[in-house]
Formats: C-alpha cells, structure tokens, sequence
C-alpha cells in the first residue's frame, strides 16, 4: 500500500488551473491521478472538471485527455478502453464525471459500462448539485438544501427530496468494485484508488467532494466538513468487493448532523422539523452500514455542541 | 449587487437607471464585469457600456493585465481599489483618477474581502451622480432584505468610510500596455478535431499542461506562511493543496510553496496538525 511519502511529487495535474479556492473536486482529482500514474488516459464529461482544468487551447492534464457530451461518460470510456487494447496498450482508463452526470443526465451510459462489465475506471465527483452552471438541483442533492432550483421561501424551504443512493444502484450491476471516498480520510483514500487501479473490469469510486460557492462555506474548510460528514453519517466511507461490502472506516460515536449542517450557508435555513427529518434519514442509513446484527438500532442524538466554526459574523457575512 | 444598488440610489433620487451583469463564467475568481446606466430621461439602449463616464475598478491586480480605461471618455473618472495614492497608479494616459484602500476597509468593518458597498461610497465622492445619503439608504435596504439589518447597516458604514477616505488625482500615464496576445490559427494550422499536442507558439504554451503559465497569485486576499522549526513534515498541507503549489525538495527533506499559484484558501492552514502554517495578507 503507498503511503502519502510514497506518492510521486509530479504533478499531472497542473498547478495554474482556474477552479475556485479551496475546491474539493480540484484536491481529489489531483491526488487520484497521482496514485493512478501517468499511464492513464482521463474523460471528463460536461462539468467544472472541464472548465477549470482546460480551457482551449490550455490544459492542466499531463495525461491524455478527453472530451465530448454530457451524458455519454460510461460510452466514451468504453470506446477509448476498446481502442487502446486494439492498439495493444496497457492504459487505464477513467472518467471523473460530476453527480448531474452519474446520478441523472449520464445513468444509462454508465449502466451500459457496468453491464458490459468494461475494463475502465468510473469516477463521480459528488457535489450534490449541478455547480457549474451556477448551483442547480441534482438526484445527489440532500433533503433541506438550498439550489436555485430548489429555493427557500416561506412555504417550502429548500430540497424536499432525499439523496438518491446511487450506491446500491452502481453494486446491483454486479461490478468487481464499488468504493466511497473522502478526502478528509487520505490513507483510505489513497488505497481505495489504487485498489480500483489493480483491479480489472468496471470499477467505481464515489468521491465526496465539497463545492465552496454551491455550499456556501468557507474555503479552508473543505476537508474539515467532509470529516464532519462521514462522523455525522451524511457520508459512509465502505467498499463493495464481489458483492461482499466492507466497512473501511467506522466512526466512534454518532455526531448529531445538526453540526455538519450548521458549517454551510446552504442549510442554515432549515428548521429544527427539517433537521430532524433529515437526521431519522441519517439514522437509518447509520443503522443500515454500521449496525452489528441482532444489536438495537441506534439513533442517540446528543445535544448539538457549541459550534464555533460558524460565528453570528460569519452568518451575516454569508447569508441564510 | 453593487451596480443593482447605485441604480436604486439613483432612482431614489429620481432619476433613471438600468443596471444589469455581463454574462459570464459562474466561478470564482474570474474577472467579471458589470453595468450601470443613469440618466434624468428614460433610459432606451440596452446594450453593454463601451464608453463610460466612470470605470469603477474593484481589485488592481486587473490595472496589469487589461486596460481598464480603453473606453472611458477624456473627461471622465476611474475609481480604484488600492492602496496607492491616484498619482502613483499608472493607467497609460494621464486621467481623473480617484483611489481608496478599499479591501482593507472591507476587512475591518465587515471582517470580510467583499469590496463591492466600499467601492460604491468612492463612486459617490468621485462623481457625485448620487448622494451618500441615499447610497447608504439603498444600501441598508438592499443588502438589509437579504442578508439582515445589521449587514445592512455594516455594509451602509463600509461605503461612508470610503466615501470620507477617497483621494481624488490624476493618474500617470506612462506605461504602455500591450494587448494579451492570443493563440489564433488559421483553419489550416487548426487541429482536427480541435484535439491538441504538447506546444510552444508566441502567445505562449499550448496543450497539455500549459495552464503552468496561468499565475493566479492575484486572486488570493491571503497566503500561508510556515514555521519551519514547527513542522513535522506529515506532507498532509502537501497532500490537501488542491492547487499543487506545495513540492517536495526530496533530497533535503523540506518543503517549498510557489506563490504564483497560491489562491490563498487556507486549507493547508486548517488541516496542520501543529499549526505550524499561518495565513498572512497577501498584498498589502
């Protein structure tokens, strides 16, 4: 397993890219084409991936690049595997795609893929929304979000849908391997990507990776708040081998989700009703992954903590 | 907001105004332009504004690489945000010129580096098509609906304070600022496909790797400074810069951060587990 001193210092991915400060989708492609080397070849699909890391004639990548439509990631992967085995070349090949483009706009090309069972490696870059075009509602949303599809007014306020869970759509396929990622976990995620490297057909990772402007927070927080996910179990880092699913990471004790929420300006509006709504969804989804058989269910919400991230300036300066 | 705002001021005074944005990238950083219109008839053209009377300038680092007062008339006025005085900047011909450090007011009254309502305080001493007074009502109003009264009325307090602090002058007008050269083939040279090799042209690179040449230093309002007796050389602010302008210098064991690359977000300060990084102003 390589550890974070064993990674090559080059970057294939060039400093000088445009994304905003502090992005989460920027540090986890960085660190997964790292792992995964310069013998790689990457498509990037509609989304801020292609926006900030080329903008013609410029580019970021070191690696071959590739780039068509919107909603054919899982298609494109398949055409460029089939053309590096007809030509004899030993390439991985894989696609960072966004969640507009895995959850709804790209399923059917990517359950195409995972049917066919190609030799590619999927990536979804989950930020919950469409961010690139300026923040619009995406099945990856969660309940009570603010989008400027899904507003905050005086009757509804915000999502009122919950996160699709695209995990146990991507497993139904049958694939060799499906993994969650954090990068606030850099072990982890380190051997995850270079696990899905090793491993011959489908292979999907799901990276959670915060969105500064679409989340409303602060940019030095950005791996702080995925930690606080995956403790508050918003996020479940586990991975499916074969059909057999693995913990990698347990968190001590639940962590109310009222502090998750409180560090984005995104959910700030919510309502105790809405928050507890939100928290019976995470308390299922807890009990679903973590729970040990024939154990009760657990759902202790302590009482929220005094948060300190957010000050009352902060929330004026940010907005609801 | 801010030119939605000097346009309410206006028509608060009673006149007419149209302000609208230039549609553009929905990200941060990327120089963004929008426009204000204020007449005491009624305004008809809706077209951009290609020959202002005022150019309102809210970061300096953009006075380097585009001339931001190609259009505006002989007569009129540019307000800029910056610590120099107006006879030290240098806008490549000799114009009115007004100047006011507003970013450093921004942080102390609004603890933030949102510029916008400070600007719109200088706009008024400049040129005076508003009041103070009506500004800071527009102000306490707008941004008091959205983001509650007493961001309205720290915002309102952001543009007095510029308004009292804005120097009037002219500019130099020396240097001469050469147009950013741009990549442009023919439709022979043009690749098929628009697909593209690793190049040199005399606009630069192109290609794989040429966003090496785009420095993004002016974006940031802070940047990280480390202790190296602290650190203890965990490679996690390595690791997390989501820019890579953080390396290795693996024969002595240490670190290295480019600046030019830096967009000041902070993570790296965050995440150190000694805190050994602190974040500093960058340009001051």
């Amino acid at each position: 397993m390589i550890t974070i001193k064993e990674l090559p210092d080059e970057n294939l991915f060039t400093a000088g890219h445009t994304a905003c400060p502090g992005c989460g989708v920027a540090m986890s492609i960085r660190n997964a084409i790292r792992v995964l080397g310069k013998d790689t070849a990457v498509y990037v699909p509609a989304s801020c991936g292609v926006v900030f890391g080329t903008t013609f004639p410029y580019g970021a990548w070191k690696v071959p690049f590739f780039h068509t439509a919107f909603e054919n990631t899982g298609a494109c992967l398949t055409g460029m595997q089939a053309a590096f085995e007809k030509k004899g070349k030993k390439v991985t090949v894989v696609g960072f795609a966004g969640d507009g483009g895995t959850y709804d706009i790209g399923l059917q090309s990517m359950s195409g893929a995972a049917e066919r069972n190609d030799d590619v490696l999927y990536i979804c870059l989950d930020n919950e929304a469409y961010m690139n075009t300026g923040i619009q509602r995406s099945g990856g949303t969660p309940f009570g979000a603010w989008t400027t599809t899904t507003p905050v007014g005086k009757h509804i306020q915000g999502n009122r849908r919950f996160k699709k869970n695209l995990g146990d759509i991507v497993v139904a396929h049958e694939i060799p391997y499906y993994a969650t990622l954090s990068i606030g976990q850099p072990l982890d995620f380190i051997r995850k990507v270079e696990k899905a490297k090793n491993i011959r057909g489908f292979r999907f990772l799901h990276m959670f990776t915060p969105c500064i402007p679409g989340w409303k927070m602060d940019p030095a927080r950005t791996v702080e708040v995925t930690k606080r996910a995956v403790e508050s179990g918003m996020w479940t880092l586990y991975e499916v081998e074969n059909g057999e699913k693995r913990i990698t990471y347990k968190p001590g004790k639940m962590k109310s989700v009222k502090d998750y929420l409180m560090m984005q300006g995104r959910f700030r509006h919510m309502s105790d009703e809405d928050i507890n709504a939100l928290q019976m969804w995470v308390c299922k989804k807890w009990n679903l992954h973590y729970k040990e058989k024939g154990s009760p269910d657990i759902c202790e919400i302590a009482p929220p903590e005094e948060h300190h991230a957010v000050t009352e300036e902060h929330r004026e300066m940010h907005g609801p | 907001m801010a030119a939605q705002t000097l346009a309410e001021a206006a028509v608060n005074e009673g006149n007419y105004a149209v302000a609208f944005p230039f549609f553009g990238a929905e990200r941060r950083g990327a120089p963004v332009l929008a426009f204000t219109r204020i007449d005491s008839k009624k305004i008809f053209s809706k077209t951009q504004v290609y020959n202002p009377d005022c150019v309102v300038v809210l970061d300096d680092s953009l006075l380097d690489t585009i001339d931001v007062v190609s259009g505006l008339k002989p007569e009129g006025i540019a307000v800029i945000n910056s610590k120099e005085r107006p006879e030290d900047i240098d806008l490549g011909k000799i114009i009115n010129t007004a100047t006011v450090n507003a970013i450093s007011i921004a942080l102390e009254i609004l603890k933030a580096p949102i510029t916008n309502t400070a600007i719109l305080g200088a706009f008024a001493k400049a040129t005076g098509v508003v009041k103070i007074e009506s500004l800071e009502e527009s102000i306490k109003r707008k941004f008091g609906e959205k983001l509650g009264e007493k961001t309205g009325e720290r915002n309102a307090l952001a543009a007095r304070t510029a308004y009292e602090k804005t120097i009037i002058g002219k500019s130099r007008g020396i240097k001469k600022l050469e147009a950013r050269k741009q990549w442009l083939p023919t439709y022979q040279e043009m690749p098929v496909g628009g697909s593209l090799i690793e190049g040199k042209t005399d606009a630069g690179l192109i290609g794989p790797g040429s966003f090496i040449e785009n420095k993004v230093s002016g974006w940031a309002t802070y940047r990280p400074l480390r202790d190296r007796e602290k650190c203890v050389m965990c490679l996690l602010c390595w690791f997390y810069c989501p820019e890579g302008t953080i390396h290795r210098i693996s024969n002595r064991g240490d670190l290295m951060t480019n600046y030019d690359y830096c967009k000041g977000c902070g993570v790296c300060a965050n995440e150190c587990p000694v805190d050994a990084i602190k974040m500093v102003r960058a340009r001051v």
